[in-house]
């Protein structure tokens, strides 16, 4: 199974090396042919040395000692909260979609006494408010 | 060299109460900054600046200091009592840090990296007010081949990082290459891999992506494995040793070979202007490794992997003063700011500054050694206040980590895009995290990719084809040949 991985992981590589070489490298780099360094040359190199060692990892695979397991489902949860509440703050700003943020994070995670989401909820954000606008008159995003 | 009398009375300068209180307060905010995931002690300065019009020079010169002293020290509690660096100076700290406060001994590791963090400052500051001007020279000989030199030395070094696959170490290297190629190459000025986001011409800016992978991923993975249990933000186990709460001499002494090749490694990095802090901090922890007898400890709380980071990047701060103080050449972001703060007050950095402001300059390393007892002090009372803040339940700890982590990502570069950009870099680390792939690579990687580029484009403009011509330069030679030497150790040394 971890030789799997790494073989898939490998091919990922190969390919999006490739990609990066003939797809992404030609559309948003502008040709330029002058110079020690060209402006695609250092990207190619990169490129290759992707797909290459990409190549060795799908033939060659570790042992699958440094693969860690990671909590996807409800990491992804939070990668999507964490999403939407930058949206809402774009929208509405951090005073106002903080405290939202912080208790739905809270919440996730099981907390449920009223305590400890008051001081989550209303006094974290006051208190980063009071730090950034008040004392260090910077603006919030 | 300026006469006794002006050394002393700069001394006197900095020993009054008025910039005794200043210092404190700065080294006080700078610990407490550092602290903070995602604002950092570069941050703190930039926004403190603007509160020094009305100061005294060497008040407000000697506070800004406390302010950069302090954010070094600070760095590394996050780092190792939450595994989420404060800086991106203290990644390396966390390598080991981390693990020893996991196995109940959070005390004995913030004091390790609180005491190595002060012996490699006070060297540094040492080294600068003694040899600072024959130093600079040095610093100055070094053109872009000897610098492209010291960086293939540095990737080398790093190259001791790579785990059991050297696929996935190469990958995890040309992967932050290539984010650092994003925004404006720097021969041509040409754009490269923005998407049509202007934000981005500059390139992907480094807080948001050192502070995406390493701080944001870890909470993710932390918050993600918390299926509704309550828990202290860290566990601290009390093993009911008192030893473990604290440093011995016999373990300090213990680790003097290791802080003194950190402290040279940082110094000789911070007189080398555009190097930084991360980079020493990796290369000393790599060098530590691969000289120990025991490199199997590394990575699980060995108090030789946090003394060699932490006085690594802690004299690197003396030492960026270096070029700044004798050519006016800032050697780091911190060292600009530094400079910024000399011409608000009137203060032309350069190499005429010892004889027309000797008293003020020897203030300012009054100042600095003054910086370095009160960050002994209050790091000695802020450790114990961290640990006790940390130990809250994670329920508070990380949604309100992730909240100073947007704000101060947003401070730093550049509003709501930067958190998008440091949201994005998060599930990058997260999901190379749970490959194996090494994210402190790719930082190193992404940090050393645009001074590689420069500098190899500045050397193939300046030999011209003539690779005969390598030989003027034999500082690069010199560079280049310590690096076939490292590979070859790390290749000894991982087939024992």
């Amino acid at each position: 199974m971890n030789n799997m991985t790494d073989r898939l992981c490998g091919l990922f590589f190969v390919l999006f090396g490739l990609m990066l070489f003939f797809y992404l490298i030609p559309t948003q780099i502008e040709t330029v042919d002058y110079g020690a360094i060209r402006p695609k040359t250092m990207p190619q190199i990169l490129a290759v040395i992707i797909g290459v060692f990409g190549f060795i990892l799908m033939v060659k695979p570790a042992d699958g000692s440094n693969l860690q397991p990671m909590p996807w489902g409800r990491s992804s949860l939070i990668v999507a909260v964490l999403s939407g509440g930058l949206w809402l703050i774009s929208l509405f700003g951090f005073i106002f979609m903080a405290p939202f943020l912080a208790l739905v994070l809270m919440v996730i995670m099981g907390e449920r006494r009223p305590l400890w989401l008051g001081l989550g909820v209303v006094g974290m954000p006051a208190l980063i408010w009071f730090a950034v606008t008040i004392l260090l008159e910077r603006p919030l995003p | 060299m300026p006469e006794l009398s002006i050394v002393l009375a700069g001394l006197a300068d900095a020993f009054t109460l008025t910039n005794l209180f200043f210092v404190f307060i700065g080294v006080v905010l700078g610990q407490f900054v550092g602290a903070v995931p995602g604002i950092g002690p570069v941050m703190a300065m930039a926004i403190a600046i603007p509160f020094t019009f009305g100061l005294d020079a060497l008040v407000a010169i000697g506070f800004l200091m406390g302010v950069n002293k302090g954010g070094l020290v600070g760095g590394a509690i996050p780092a190792i009592l939450m595994n989420t660096p404060g800086t991106p100076d203290a990644a390396a700290t966390a390598l080991d840090g981390y693990p020893l406060a996991m196995q109940g001994k959070p005390l004995k590791a913030t004091k390790m990296a609180l005491f190595s963090s002060i012996t490699g400052d006070t060297f540094s500051d040492l080294v600068l007010i003694t040899v600072s001007a024959p130093l600079a020279v040095l610093a100055l000989c070094m053109g872009p081949v000897e610098v492209m030199g010291l960086i293939i030395l540095a990737f080398c070094v790093i190259a001791g990082l790579i785990g059991n696959s050297v696929s996935k170490g190469i990958i995890a290297a040309a992967l932050g290459m290539l984010a650092a190629t994003v925004g404006t190459d720097p021969q041509h000025a040409t754009p490269r891999f923005y998407f049509g986001y202007f934000e981005i011409y500059d390139g992907l800016p480094l807080a948001a992506v050192a502070i995406g992978m390493l701080a944001i991923s870890e909470i993710l993975r932390r918050m993600g494995e918390n299926a509704g249990v309550i828990k202290a933000g860290i566990a601290i186990r009390d093993t009911g040793n008192p030893a473990d709460q604290r440093i011995s001499w016999a373990e300090y002494w213990s680790c003097r070979y290791t802080m003194l090749r950190g402290t040279i490694i940082g110094t000789i990095l911070g007189a080398l202007p555009g190097i930084g802090s991360t980079a020493a901090a990796f290369m000393s922890y790599a060098g530590a490794r691969q000289a120990s007898s025991e490199p199997e400890t590394y990575g699980k709380g060995s108090l030789h992997g946090i003394a060699a980071s932490e006085s690594a990047n802690s004299a690197v701060m003396g030492a960026n003063l270096i070029p700044l103080l004798t050519l006016g050449i800032p050697g780091s972001v911190g060292a600009a700011l530094i400079i910024s703060a000399f011409m608000i007050h009137g203060i032309q950095p350069g190499p005429l500054l010892f004889e027309k402001q000797g008293q003020l300059i020897y203030g300012l390393f009054g100042s600095m050694i003054l910086a370095n007892m009160l960050n002994l002090l209050v790091g000695q009372i802020g450790m114990r206040f961290w640990i006790k803040v940390v130990s809250a339940p994670e329920t508070i700890i990380f949604p309100t980590a992730l909240l100073l982590c947007f704000v101060g990502v947003s401070l730093a570069s550049g509003g709501i895009f930067g958190i998008a950009i440091m949201l994005i870099f998060a599930v990058l680390g997260f999901v190379m995290n749970a490959l194996g792939i090494s994210v402190v690579i790719f930082i190193i990687a992404f940090f050393l990719g645009p001074r590689l580029e420069e500098s190899l484009s500045q050397t193939l403009a300046l030999l011209n084809g003539d690779v005969w011509a390598l030989l003027n330069y034999p500082i690069a030679l010199a560079l280049v040949a310590m690096s076939a030497v490292t590979l070859v150790m790390i290749r000894r040394k991982s087939r024992t």
